[in-house]
């Protein structure tokens, strides 16, 4: 059979009666809404929350950089992801060198200090707030994670379904212009300092190299999921990709697939331009996950090496049809799912503007057709 | 600790945060087991990578 594997965020909510403020506020009621949703839907796999960024630990540290449901955005949108300016990014171009020579001390001496509303500087008087803000955002994050591996036995025992992944990752470049440089600031960077991105991306490879591994399915049978984000053209040049993003993060994947862990590859975005050099890595160790690209093109190209998921488009499962559904979904079995490989989801995380009739068709035609 | 003695850290390896010999330079001999000490400290000291490049990757 041909699995279903849907990345349900904000669209679990909905199907369980929680607001977007609920999901995102309580991780527990998250946790409720895909094991209703996995059981609602005869699922194969399902991500334990899919609403990952909770509030209990942003709210505890003090992080600036969201805008939360029901707090700084209305209480049925999702949580919202701020970049600050260009002249307020949180990581100065003065600070490539100290970034470079010591990332983890710069992480908390002074990126932290930065993006926290309650951590104090390197110097600065200590704050009751700045030491609640580590001892809480710990505790949180503890709490947490370990949630979710109560949440993978509930979701086999109660659903019978697989949790669906284990283990993040970014690529050096993305977390350099997510959550450092910000994105124009880096594209800045990539053309008056190319050689200091270079070296801060390579700085930065055995750390998120540790943190997919450490995350990573000790059983070998989920991948670690990388996070693609704006390291594709357009946002960068060809020669930014082949130079920088690919050099630094294809080394990190290799070793994730020697350690015995395939990884994800969610290619939010347009990616198959790029698909000559995924084709680089070992076969298997990697499954396509289709946003923007076209699936059939993207079968063409990489099925014969790694597998594919998703590729049925979001604006089709929120605005259209069950017929339409059911058709375009019908038509990836017969052209990319015939000769197997292929995992059934949406191109992208669904939220809450997802149709629950048109996530019932796209499941119940992969069940009656995606029969090998 | 000072700027300049900072700057002499061991250097913080993945998983690393206060290294092990930085903190072993506190103590003369230990009298018992320095194994398990260092074990413990380096399973907990872990914790803290782990907590900042959470939130750097997941948060």
């Amino acid at each position: 059979m041909v699995p279903i594997r849907p990345f349900v965020a904000e669209f679990a909510a909905k199907y369980a009666g929680y607001t977007c403020q609920e999901v995102t506020q309580d991780y527990r009621l998250a946790f409720d809404a895909a094991c209703k949703c996995a059981a609602g839907f005869d699922w194969d796999a399902v991500v334990g929350n899919m609403v990952y960024v909770w509030a209990g630990v942003t709210q505890a540290v003090g992080l600036k950089y969201y805008g939360m449901p029901g707090v700084e955005i209305g209480p049925e949108t999702g949580f919202q992801y701020r970049e600050p300016s260009e002249d307020e990014a949180f990581m100065r171009v003065e600070d490539y060198e100290a970034l470079i020579e010591d990332p983890t001390g710069y992480l908390f001496n002074v990126w932290l200090p930065r993006v926290s509303r309650d951590v104090v500087g390197m110097g600065e008087l200590a704050t009751f707030r700045n030491n609640m803000s580590f001892l809480k955002g710990g505790m949180a994050m503890l709490s947490y994670f370990m949630g979710f591996g109560s949440q993978a036995q509930r979701l086999r025992e109660e659903c019978g379904t697989a949790s669906a992944i284990a283990g993040i990752l970014k690529a050096p470049l993305d977390i350099l212009g997510d959550k450092l440089r910000g994105y124009v600031g880096l594209t800045m960077d990539l053309h008056e300092r190319p050689k200091q991105v270079l070296r801060a991306c390579e700085a930065l490879q055995p750390h998120l190299l540790h943190v997919a591994l450490a995350g990573a399915d000790p059983a070998k049978q989920v991948p670690v999921t990388i996070w693609m984000h704006r390291g594709c053209v357009p946002f960068v040049t060809p020669a930014q990709f082949n130079e920088v993003y690919w050099p630094t993060l294809k080394p990190i994947i290799e070793e994730i697939w020697r350690q015995g862990h395939q990884v994800l590859f969610y290619a939010e975005g347009q990616w198959l331009q790029h698909a000559d050099a995924f084709l680089e890595l070992p076969e298997g160790s990697i499954i396509y996950h289709v946003d923007r690209d076209d699936v059939f093109e993207v079968h063409k190209k990489v099925h014969h090496k790694f597998a594919i998921s998703g590729g049925v488009p979001n604006f089709l499962l929120s605005y259209g049809k069950p017929e339409e559904v059911r058709a375009f979904c019908k038509k990836v079995i017969e052209e990319v799912a015939a000769d197997g490989g292929y995992i059934m989801d949406a191109s992208a995380i669904m939220q809450n503007d997802t149709s629950i009739e048109n996530v019932r068709a796209m499941t119940e035609v992969t069940r009656e057709y995606g029969v090998y | 600790m000072s700027d300049k003695q900072e700057k002499q850290v061991t250097e913080r390896r993945p998983g690393v945060c206060v290294p092990w010999e930085e903190k072993r330079a506190e103590w003369g001999d230990l009298p018992g087991d320095e194994g398990i000490v260092k074990r413990v400290w380096e399973e907990t000291d872990s914790l803290a990578h782990m907590y900042i490049w959470h939130l750097l990757v997941s948060f």
